[in-house]
């Protein structure tokens, strides 16, 4: 599996029913050293509702600059959550399934020192 | 001394580069249909390419990034590859445009027919991106461009009744003959000249070219604040031109011959004489501007190594695509396509192309991990919105106007 075939992909619960559209996959890097760098590892799928496009970089939350353009991506992607990957049961052609019981985390990533202009 | 000559260069070249054939072609065409009464249509066309040309180039020279890196990285490969594929054929048209404009000027001064003259500048413009430097090639062409002075020139020796002039651009009305959707097709038609995407590509391109630092910035602020203004007075000079010899007798524009005519009137053979080197180049400037646009827009995009700072060899495939674009226009050209209604199209869909560059450089340009403190301001943001606006109902409007208009005929 490549990344290009999770992204845009429609997302179902357990039973059926369509949860929105994979826009972005959030990486962590603590994985075992890979040369100079740790490994990424997948740590879950943000869920958009109603698009499969971009945030365009606006789901951090020291970026809302400028307001009219931030509070547009916002209510475009309204409901948008994090899923943890553990929480996907299958990739399936053409549709993700997560599990039963999944949890719905915030998608905000928060702000860092460079992000907050310090 | 050395730096007030730098500052000094920097915005004689910000002037005399600012025209090419897109400018002089609408100007001339609306000065004969419309007179003045579209020159608002600069001014606002002059403020936006002033805004964005900071923009883009503020993010270059602290993130290091041009353009279309930064496009690839935002929207990803799918988004940015279609955004580059609409940008690459306009900027592909403007730079058919800008070469049939060498051609059409070099068969004024010389009356050969210009499909002898199209690939001789096709070839001239392909040798001096191969082997002339970056700085002298910006810096001859800017400055020889500054020749274009003479329509300013003319349009006093011409000796207009300015209160009629003043008249059109301060009460702008249409008249009965032309339609409303004439007007706003040929609004859009200005706006699309005045902000080419292609002045951005280039402009940040540029700014690595040359390795800005964020010391630079108050230096390419000054050239852009102080020498795009005044290219935006000698399109309005061009528009008065036209509008006091053609618009009272009804001729309506079609050929540069008919651009130069109120220069010729006005000032003679000898005066004739430097408009021509004037339009050649601005042109040529344009072509070589346009052509480097195609080169750094697709490598920039794929990831390939780009620049006139690297030899030819180090940055092979830049080189290759500047090459199969120009003979490419070259090609379209000799099929005996008029130039100047490629220019017309060229401008109108470069207004349809802006939005599609004009966003992603403001939002990276708000984006600290990019900018770090160098973010937008509040006041920069407030008009830029402002012009985000604007860019985005002019490219919705231009191609149901084009049809209505019938491409403004």
């Amino acid at each position: 599996m490549i990344l290009g075939d999770l992204l845009d992909a429609p997302v179902n619960d357990a039973s059926g029913n369509r949860l929105g559209y994979v826009v972005d996959v959030r990486l962590v890097l603590d994985g075992p050293l890979d040369g100079l760098l740790a490994a990424p590892r997948l740590h879950g799928l943000l869920v958009s509702p109603r698009t499969g496009t971009s945030f365009l970089g606006y789901e951090r939350s020291g970026v809302e600059a400028p307001a009219l353009l931030a509070r547009y991506f916002a209510w475009r992607h309204r409901g948008t959550f994090l899923v943890h990957w553990q929480d996907v049961a299958e990739v399936a052609p053409g549709a993700v399934r997560l599990v039963d019981q999944f949890r719905r985390f915030s998608p905000a990533l928060p702000a860092t020192g460079r992000q907050a202009g310090r | 001394m050395k730096k007030i000559l730098g500052v000094a260069l920097g915005i004689l070249t910000a002037i005399g580069g600012f025209l090419d054939i897109g400018d002089l072609v609408t100007n001339a065409v609306v000065g004969s249909r419309f007179g003045l009464s579209l020159a608002w249509v600069v001014v606002v066309g002059v403020v936006g390419i002033c805004l964005f040309a900071q923009m883009s180039g503020k993010v270059a020279a602290v993130s290091g990034r041009a353009t279309f890196e930064i496009i690839r990285e935002r929207l990803g490969a799918r988004a940015a590859g279609a955004n580059l594929g609409a940008s690459f054929l306009i900027n592909l048209l403007t730079l058919t445009a800008e070469v049939g404009g060498i051609a059409l000027a070099l068969q004024l001064a010389s009356s050969v027919e210009p499909r002898l003259w199209i690939p001789v500048a096709g070839l001239a413009v392909w040798l001096v991106i191969w082997r002339t430097r970056f700085s002298i090639m910006e810096n001859v062409t800017g400055l020889v461009g500054l020749t274009l002075i003479v329509f300013a020139v003319a349009l006093f020796l011409l000796g207009p009744d300015w209160s009629t002039l003043a008249d059109q651009a301060l009460h702008p009305r249409v008249s009965a003959q032309e339609g409303l959707a004439s007007y706003w097709y040929y609004a859009i038609a200005l706006f699309g000249a005045a902000m080419t995407p292609y002045e951005v590509f280039f402009f940040s391109s540029g700014a690595v070219e040359e390795r800005w630092t964020i010391k630079d910035l108050s230096q390419s602020r000054l050239n852009v604040l102080v020498g795009f203004p005044f290219g935006g007075v000698l399109s309005v000079a061009i528009a008065a031109c036209a509008a006091v010899v053609f618009l009272p007798k009804g001729v309506e524009v079609s050929s540069l011959s008919q651009i130069v005519l109120p220069v010729a009137l006005a000032g003679g053979k000898l005066a004739l004489a430097v408009v021509i080197v004037g339009i050649v180049a601005a042109t040529f400037g344009a072509a070589l501007e346009t052509s480097l646009s195609s080169g750094y827009t697709l490598a920039q995009f794929m990831g390939w190594s780009w620049g006139k700072f690297r030899r030819p060899a180090r940055a092979a495939r830049f080189h290759l695509t500047m090459i199969i674009c120009l003979v490419v226009a070259v090609g379209v050209l000799m099929t005996s396509v008029n130039p100047i209604a490629v220019t017309e199209y060229s401008v109108v869909f470069s207004a349809v192309a802006l939005p599609l560059t004009y966003l992603p450089i403001l939002v990276v340009a708000n984006d600290p991990e990019y900018m770090g403190e160098h973010v937008n301001g509040r006041l920069t943001n407030a008009f830029a919105l402002v012009y985000l606006v604007i860019i985005v109902v002019a490219s919705v409007a231009a191609i149901p106007l084009m049809i209505v208009t019938g491409a403004g005929s």
